[in-house]
Protein backbone atom coordinates (compact mmCIF):
# COMPACT_ATOMS: atom_id res chain seq x y z
CA UNK A 1 0.00 0.00 0.00
CA UNK A 2 3.16 2.43 -0.39
CA UNK A 3 2.51 5.86 -1.37
CA UNK A 4 4.44 6.67 -4.94
CA UNK A 5 6.59 9.08 -5.91
CA UNK A 6 5.38 12.93 -6.08
CA UNK A 7 2.39 12.57 -4.06
CA UNK A 8 3.60 13.69 -1.12
CA UNK A 9 4.07 17.64 -0.64
CA UNK A 10 7.58 18.78 0.61
CA UNK A 11 5.94 19.98 3.93
CA UNK A 12 5.39 15.93 3.97
CA UNK A 13 7.81 14.02 3.32
CA UNK A 14 10.71 16.30 4.66
CA UNK A 15 9.48 16.13 8.55
CA UNK A 16 8.89 12.32 7.39
CA UNK A 17 12.36 11.68 6.05
CA UNK A 18 13.64 13.88 9.34
CA UNK A 19 12.04 11.46 11.62
CA UNK A 20 12.69 7.53 10.17
CA UNK A 21 15.66 9.10 10.18
CA UNK A 22 15.88 8.99 14.11
CA UNK A 23 14.19 6.39 14.24
CA UNK A 24 16.48 3.68 11.67
CA UNK A 25 19.16 4.96 14.19
CA UNK A 26 17.82 4.28 17.43
CA UNK A 27 16.66 0.63 15.32
CA UNK A 28 19.91 -0.10 14.02
CA UNK A 29 22.21 0.97 17.26
CA UNK A 30 24.10 -2.09 18.46
CA UNK A 31 22.72 -4.61 15.57
CA UNK A 32 25.45 -5.64 14.32
CA UNK A 33 26.39 -7.42 17.41
CA UNK A 34 22.68 -9.35 16.86
CA UNK A 35 23.69 -10.26 12.51
CA UNK A 36 25.39 -13.05 12.69
CA UNK A 37 25.22 -15.96 10.31
CA UNK A 38 22.04 -17.81 11.89
CA UNK A 39 19.87 -14.67 11.77
CA UNK A 40 20.89 -13.11 8.37
CA UNK A 41 20.00 -15.95 6.42
CA UNK A 42 16.72 -16.00 7.78
CA UNK A 43 15.53 -12.09 8.32
CA UNK A 44 16.98 -12.48 4.21
CA UNK A 45 14.78 -14.79 3.55
CA UNK A 46 11.60 -13.30 5.43
CA UNK A 47 12.89 -10.17 3.99
CA UNK A 48 12.74 -11.02 0.17
CA UNK A 49 9.35 -12.66 1.26
CA UNK A 50 8.05 -8.89 1.89
CA UNK A 51 9.70 -8.03 -0.90
CA UNK A 52 7.83 -10.20 -3.29
CA UNK A 53 4.28 -9.76 -1.63
CA UNK A 54 4.90 -5.60 -2.26
CA UNK A 55 5.19 -5.73 -5.93
CA UNK A 56 1.75 -8.45 -6.46
CA UNK A 57 -0.03 -5.06 -6.65
CA UNK A 58 -3.65 -3.45 -7.04
CA UNK A 59 -3.81 -0.32 -7.98
CA UNK A 60 -6.27 1.71 -5.76
CA UNK A 61 -7.81 5.11 -6.68
CA UNK A 62 -7.06 6.49 -3.34
CA UNK A 63 -3.40 7.02 -4.43
CA UNK A 64 -1.96 3.87 -3.55
CA UNK A 65 -1.94 0.11 -3.77
CA UNK A 66 -3.47 -2.96 -2.37
CA UNK A 67 -1.25 -6.13 -1.24
CA UNK A 68 -0.10 -7.58 1.62
CA UNK A 69 3.27 -6.40 3.34
CA UNK A 70 4.74 -9.57 5.32
CA UNK A 71 5.68 -6.73 8.09
CA UNK A 72 4.01 -8.33 10.61
CA UNK A 73 5.97 -12.00 9.57
CA UNK A 74 9.26 -9.80 10.30
CA UNK A 75 7.77 -8.37 13.43
CA UNK A 76 6.70 -11.19 15.10
CA UNK A 77 9.76 -13.55 14.34
CA UNK A 78 12.83 -10.21 14.75
CA UNK A 79 11.33 -7.70 16.45
CA UNK A 80 10.37 -4.13 15.77
CA UNK A 81 14.06 -2.58 15.06
CA UNK A 82 14.85 -5.42 12.62
CA UNK A 83 11.49 -5.85 11.21
CA UNK A 84 11.02 -1.91 10.61
CA UNK A 85 15.31 -2.16 9.13
CA UNK A 86 14.58 -4.45 6.59
CA UNK A 87 11.18 -3.81 5.90
CA UNK A 88 12.67 0.00 4.90
CA UNK A 89 15.49 -2.23 2.67
CA UNK A 90 12.12 -3.27 1.35
CA UNK A 91 10.83 0.02 0.16
CA UNK A 92 14.04 1.32 -1.08
CA UNK A 93 14.56 -1.69 -3.55
CA UNK A 94 11.27 -1.47 -4.61
CA UNK A 95 11.31 2.27 -5.40
CA UNK A 96 14.47 1.91 -7.28
CA UNK A 97 14.17 -0.71 -9.44
CA UNK A 98 10.11 -0.96 -9.86
CA UNK A 99 9.40 2.29 -9.25
CA UNK A 100 6.76 1.20 -6.88
CA UNK A 101 6.76 3.45 -4.12
CA UNK A 102 9.83 6.30 -4.26
CA UNK A 103 12.62 8.03 -2.21
CA UNK A 104 10.36 11.32 -1.48
CA UNK A 105 7.44 8.80 0.21
CA UNK A 106 10.36 6.20 1.50
CA UNK A 107 10.11 8.04 4.87
CA UNK A 108 6.41 8.32 5.31
CA UNK A 109 6.14 4.48 4.13
CA UNK A 110 8.78 3.27 6.48
CA UNK A 111 6.93 4.55 9.04
CA UNK A 112 3.66 3.61 8.15
CA UNK A 113 4.20 0.45 7.06
CA UNK A 114 7.66 -0.67 8.70
CA UNK A 115 7.31 0.89 12.19
CA UNK A 116 3.49 1.29 13.26
CA UNK A 117 3.09 -2.03 11.08
CA UNK A 118 5.84 -3.66 13.90
CA UNK A 119 4.94 -2.19 16.54
CA UNK A 120 0.89 -2.55 16.36
CA UNK A 121 1.72 -6.53 15.54
CA UNK A 122 4.06 -7.18 18.28
CA UNK A 123 2.03 -5.06 20.43
CA UNK A 124 -1.29 -6.64 19.82
CA UNK A 125 0.17 -10.02 19.94
CA UNK A 126 1.75 -9.54 23.71
CA UNK A 127 -1.58 -8.60 24.18
CA UNK A 128 -3.48 -11.15 23.26
CA UNK A 129 -0.99 -14.12 23.34
CA UNK A 130 -2.96 -15.25 27.01
CA UNK A 131 -6.36 -15.76 24.39
CA UNK A 132 -3.88 -18.31 22.15
CA UNK A 133 -1.37 -17.86 20.28
CA UNK A 134 -2.80 -18.35 16.53
CA UNK A 135 -5.19 -16.10 17.30
CA UNK A 136 -3.05 -13.11 18.84
CA UNK A 137 -1.18 -13.59 15.30
CA UNK A 138 -4.27 -13.99 13.35
CA UNK A 139 -5.32 -10.10 15.01
CA UNK A 140 -2.37 -8.78 15.52
CA UNK A 141 -1.39 -9.01 11.08
CA UNK A 142 -5.14 -8.00 10.48
CA UNK A 143 -5.15 -4.98 12.71
CA UNK A 144 -1.50 -4.36 12.01
CA UNK A 145 -2.12 -3.84 8.18
CA UNK A 146 -5.60 -1.82 9.01
CA UNK A 147 -3.60 0.76 10.84
CA UNK A 148 -1.23 1.09 8.61
CA UNK A 149 -3.65 1.40 5.70
CA UNK A 150 -4.85 4.11 7.91
CA UNK A 151 -2.30 6.10 8.19
CA UNK A 152 -1.35 6.09 4.19
CA UNK A 153 -4.64 7.15 3.53
CA UNK A 154 -4.88 9.82 6.30
CA UNK A 155 -1.65 10.96 4.93
CA UNK A 156 -2.67 11.12 1.21
CA UNK A 157 -6.29 12.81 2.30
CA UNK A 158 -4.30 15.80 3.73
CA UNK A 159 -2.13 16.73 0.62
CA UNK A 160 -4.65 19.05 -0.83
CA UNK A 161 -5.26 20.64 2.13
CA UNK A 162 -1.37 21.09 2.99
CA UNK A 163 -0.17 22.04 -0.60
CA UNK A 164 -2.42 23.59 -2.76
CA UNK A 165 -2.80 27.66 -5.32
CA UNK A 166 -4.68 30.33 -4.02
CA UNK A 167 -7.36 29.33 -6.20
CA UNK A 168 -7.54 25.84 -4.09
CA UNK A 169 -6.37 23.48 -6.77
CA UNK A 170 -4.15 20.82 -5.49
CA UNK A 171 -0.08 20.56 -6.27
CA UNK A 172 0.52 16.90 -4.93
CA UNK A 173 -2.07 14.38 -4.08
CA UNK A 174 -5.27 15.69 -5.93
CA UNK A 175 -7.87 14.04 -3.63
CA UNK A 176 -9.28 14.32 0.08
CA UNK A 177 -9.84 12.31 2.89
CA UNK A 178 -13.44 11.51 1.85
CA UNK A 179 -12.22 9.47 -1.00
CA UNK A 180 -8.79 8.43 0.32
CA UNK A 181 -9.83 6.77 3.38
CA UNK A 182 -12.44 4.38 1.75
CA UNK A 183 -10.67 3.75 -0.99
CA UNK A 184 -7.89 3.01 0.68
CA UNK A 185 -9.62 1.28 3.92
CA UNK A 186 -11.94 -1.11 1.99
CA UNK A 187 -10.02 -3.34 -0.13
CA UNK A 188 -7.45 -3.80 2.68
CA UNK A 189 -10.38 -5.49 5.04
CA UNK A 190 -10.07 -8.21 2.26
CA UNK A 191 -6.46 -7.95 1.77
CA UNK A 192 -5.85 -7.98 5.94
CA UNK A 193 -7.64 -11.80 5.92
CA UNK A 194 -4.66 -12.76 3.32
CA UNK A 195 -2.23 -11.14 5.42
CA UNK A 196 -3.65 -12.72 8.36
CA UNK A 197 -2.94 -16.69 7.09
CA UNK A 198 0.16 -16.23 5.53
CA UNK A 199 1.09 -14.08 8.79
CA UNK A 200 -0.13 -17.47 10.57
CA UNK A 201 1.47 -19.88 8.05
CA UNK A 202 5.04 -18.30 8.06
CA UNK A 203 5.16 -17.66 11.82
CA UNK A 204 4.11 -21.48 12.44
CA UNK A 205 7.12 -22.87 10.56
CA UNK A 206 9.31 -20.09 12.25
CA UNK A 207 8.37 -21.23 15.53
CA UNK A 208 8.41 -25.21 14.42
CA UNK A 209 11.99 -23.96 14.05
CA UNK A 210 12.42 -22.03 17.32
CA UNK A 211 13.42 -18.48 15.46
CA UNK A 212 10.52 -16.58 16.98
CA UNK A 213 11.91 -13.63 19.14
CA UNK A 214 8.79 -11.91 20.57
CA UNK B 1 33.32 9.90 -2.27
CA UNK B 2 33.00 7.24 -5.57
CA UNK B 3 31.25 8.13 -8.58
CA UNK B 4 28.25 6.53 -7.23
CA UNK B 5 27.71 8.47 -4.62
CA UNK B 6 28.47 11.51 -6.68
CA UNK B 7 25.85 10.29 -8.17
CA UNK B 8 22.97 9.33 -5.51
CA UNK B 9 24.20 12.85 -4.32
CA UNK B 10 23.07 14.55 -7.46
CA UNK B 11 19.59 12.27 -7.55
CA UNK B 12 19.37 13.72 -3.95
CA UNK B 13 19.42 16.89 -4.80
CA UNK B 14 17.10 16.74 -7.65
CA UNK B 15 14.62 14.39 -6.14
CA UNK B 16 14.86 17.74 -3.75
CA UNK B 17 14.49 20.60 -6.21
CA UNK B 18 11.48 19.06 -7.99
CA UNK B 19 9.55 18.81 -5.03
CA UNK B 20 9.33 22.81 -4.90
CA UNK B 21 8.96 23.18 -9.10
CA UNK B 22 4.98 23.58 -9.35
CA UNK B 23 5.21 24.85 -13.38
CA UNK B 24 4.21 22.23 -15.66
CA UNK B 25 6.54 23.61 -18.03
CA UNK B 26 9.70 23.27 -16.12
CA UNK B 27 8.95 19.88 -14.91
CA UNK B 28 8.60 19.36 -18.91
CA UNK B 29 11.72 20.89 -19.51
CA UNK B 30 13.27 18.97 -16.02
CA UNK B 31 11.92 15.57 -18.31
CA UNK B 32 13.13 16.84 -21.63
CA UNK B 33 16.68 17.48 -20.21
CA UNK B 34 16.94 14.10 -18.19
CA UNK B 35 15.61 12.08 -20.94
CA UNK B 36 18.07 13.87 -23.31
CA UNK B 37 20.95 12.94 -20.87
CA UNK B 38 20.19 9.55 -20.43
CA UNK B 39 21.92 8.42 -23.16
CA UNK B 40 21.12 4.93 -25.39
CA UNK B 41 19.02 3.53 -22.59
CA UNK B 42 16.78 6.72 -22.47
CA UNK B 43 13.60 5.32 -24.62
CA UNK B 44 14.11 1.81 -22.44
CA UNK B 45 13.96 4.00 -19.37
CA UNK B 46 11.05 6.12 -20.03
CA UNK B 47 8.61 3.18 -21.37
CA UNK B 48 9.81 1.62 -18.14
CA UNK B 49 8.80 5.04 -15.86
CA UNK B 50 5.59 5.13 -17.75
CA UNK B 51 4.87 1.31 -17.44
CA UNK B 52 5.98 1.80 -13.50
CA UNK B 53 3.18 4.84 -12.79
CA UNK B 54 0.36 4.30 -16.07
CA UNK B 55 -1.85 1.83 -13.30
CA UNK B 56 -1.27 4.36 -10.16
CA UNK B 57 -1.43 7.48 -11.99
CA UNK B 58 -4.70 6.55 -14.21
CA UNK B 59 -6.48 5.70 -11.00
CA UNK B 60 -6.07 8.15 -9.35
CA UNK B 61 -6.12 11.06 -12.47
CA UNK B 62 -9.42 9.53 -13.70
CA UNK B 63 -11.20 9.45 -9.92
CA UNK B 64 -9.80 13.22 -9.90
CA UNK B 65 -10.79 14.48 -13.60
CA UNK B 66 -14.33 12.80 -12.24
CA UNK B 67 -14.74 14.86 -8.64
CA UNK B 68 -13.01 17.82 -9.84
CA UNK B 69 -15.29 18.09 -13.16
CA UNK B 70 -18.54 17.38 -11.13
CA UNK B 71 -17.75 20.58 -8.99
CA UNK B 72 -16.75 22.81 -11.25
CA UNK B 73 -13.22 22.95 -10.36
CA UNK B 74 -9.81 23.05 -12.87
CA UNK B 75 -9.00 19.52 -14.07
CA UNK B 76 -6.09 19.71 -16.58
CA UNK B 77 -3.54 21.90 -15.12
CA UNK B 78 -3.24 19.90 -11.24
CA UNK B 79 -3.35 16.61 -13.32
CA UNK B 80 -0.44 17.77 -15.82
CA UNK B 81 1.55 19.32 -13.17
CA UNK B 82 1.09 15.92 -11.17
CA UNK B 83 1.76 13.07 -13.46
CA UNK B 84 4.59 15.04 -15.18
CA UNK B 85 6.47 15.65 -11.76
CA UNK B 86 5.78 12.18 -10.92
CA UNK B 87 7.27 10.55 -14.34
CA UNK B 88 10.27 13.08 -13.91
CA UNK B 89 11.49 11.34 -10.34
CA UNK B 90 9.89 7.88 -11.61
CA UNK B 91 12.76 8.24 -14.85
CA UNK B 92 15.27 10.01 -12.40
CA UNK B 93 14.85 6.76 -10.16
CA UNK B 94 15.38 4.30 -13.04
CA UNK B 95 18.35 6.25 -14.35
CA UNK B 96 20.18 6.20 -11.57
CA UNK B 97 19.71 2.75 -10.74
CA UNK B 98 20.93 1.91 -14.65
CA UNK B 99 23.88 4.45 -14.64
CA UNK B 100 24.97 2.96 -10.53
CA UNK B 101 25.59 0.06 -9.03
CA UNK B 102 23.25 0.38 -6.10
CA UNK B 103 25.82 -1.60 -4.26
CA UNK B 104 28.73 1.21 -4.79
CA UNK B 105 26.32 3.64 -3.65
CA UNK B 106 25.43 2.19 -0.34
CA UNK B 107 29.34 1.60 0.59
CA UNK B 108 29.70 3.20 4.11
CA UNK B 109 26.80 2.55 5.34
CA UNK B 110 27.29 -1.25 6.37
CA UNK B 111 23.87 -2.45 7.52
CA UNK B 112 22.56 -1.24 4.65
CA UNK B 113 24.47 -2.55 2.06
CA UNK B 114 24.29 -5.93 3.91
CA UNK B 115 20.83 -6.12 3.83
CA UNK B 116 20.61 -5.02 0.41
CA UNK B 117 22.99 -7.64 -0.32
CA UNK B 118 21.24 -10.71 0.83
CA UNK B 119 17.79 -8.66 -0.35
CA UNK B 120 19.38 -9.01 -3.88
CA UNK B 121 20.55 -12.20 -3.60
CA UNK B 122 17.22 -13.85 -2.10
CA UNK B 123 15.27 -11.92 -4.64
CA UNK B 124 17.39 -14.15 -7.21
CA UNK B 125 16.96 -17.08 -5.56
CA UNK B 126 12.88 -16.73 -5.33
CA UNK B 127 13.22 -16.17 -8.98
CA UNK B 128 14.47 -19.18 -9.75
CA UNK B 129 12.54 -21.48 -7.12
CA UNK B 130 9.44 -20.08 -8.59
CA UNK B 131 10.00 -20.55 -11.98
CA UNK B 132 11.33 -24.27 -10.98
CA UNK B 133 7.96 -24.93 -9.05
CA UNK B 134 5.97 -23.15 -11.63
CA UNK B 135 7.29 -25.46 -14.33
CA UNK B 136 6.91 -28.79 -12.20
CA UNK B 137 3.48 -28.13 -11.74
CA UNK B 138 2.64 -27.53 -14.87
CA UNK B 139 4.45 -30.75 -15.96
CA UNK B 140 2.14 -32.62 -13.46
CA UNK B 141 -0.84 -31.13 -14.80
CA UNK B 142 -1.79 -31.46 -17.94
CA UNK B 143 -5.09 -30.52 -17.22
CA UNK B 144 -6.15 -26.80 -15.59
CA UNK B 145 -5.94 -27.71 -11.90
CA UNK B 146 -9.25 -27.44 -9.74
CA UNK B 147 -8.60 -24.65 -6.77
CA UNK B 148 -8.42 -26.87 -4.55
CA UNK B 149 -5.13 -28.77 -6.35
CA UNK B 150 -3.94 -25.14 -6.40
CA UNK B 151 -4.06 -24.29 -3.01
CA UNK B 152 -2.95 -27.60 -1.67
CA UNK B 153 -0.15 -26.91 -3.87
CA UNK B 154 0.43 -23.23 -2.65
CA UNK B 155 0.83 -24.58 0.90
CA UNK B 156 3.06 -27.16 0.27
CA UNK B 157 5.32 -25.48 -2.13
CA UNK B 158 5.27 -22.56 -0.17
CA UNK B 159 7.08 -24.22 2.70
CA UNK B 160 8.92 -26.31 0.54
CA UNK B 161 10.13 -22.32 -1.14
CA UNK B 162 11.34 -21.41 2.13
CA UNK B 163 13.41 -24.15 3.12
CA UNK B 164 15.34 -23.72 0.01
CA UNK B 165 15.77 -20.62 -0.05
CA UNK B 166 16.53 -20.28 3.81
CA UNK B 167 19.32 -22.59 2.41
CA UNK B 168 20.53 -20.31 -0.23
CA UNK B 169 20.58 -17.82 2.05
CA UNK B 170 22.76 -19.73 4.50
CA UNK B 171 25.40 -20.48 1.96
CA UNK B 172 25.29 -16.59 1.27
CA UNK B 173 26.00 -15.90 4.73
CA UNK B 174 28.43 -18.53 5.18
CA UNK B 175 30.26 -16.78 2.29
CA UNK B 176 29.93 -13.48 3.99
CA UNK B 177 31.62 -15.04 6.58
CA UNK B 178 33.85 -16.27 5.43
CA UNK B 179 34.58 -12.90 4.00
CA UNK B 180 34.81 -11.29 7.33
CA UNK B 181 31.44 -9.78 6.67
CA UNK B 182 30.65 -10.14 10.49
CA UNK B 183 33.21 -9.67 11.85
CA UNK B 184 34.05 -6.82 14.60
Amino acid sequence: MHIPDGFLSPQTWLPAWGVAAAAWTWAGRGLARRLDETLVPRLAMLTALAYALGLIMLPLPGGTSGHALGVAVLALVFGVRLAFLAYSGVLLLQALLFGAGGITALGVNALALGLVGALVTVGLYRLLARFGEALAVTVAAFVSLQVSALIVALVLGLQPTIARREDGTPLFFPLGLEITVPAVLLPHLLIGVGEAALTLFVWRLARRKGWVAT
Amino acid sequence: MNRARYCLLGYGLAVLAISFIHQPLWLALGLLTAVLAAGPARWSLLRRALLALLLFNASVSLAYALLAGWRGQPVWAPLLLINLRVLLLVFLGFWLVDRVRLLDALRGWPLLSMVTTLTLGQIAVYRCLLDDFRAAFRSRNPLPPRPVTVLRHAGAQGGALMEKALHGAEQAAQAMRSRGSFDG
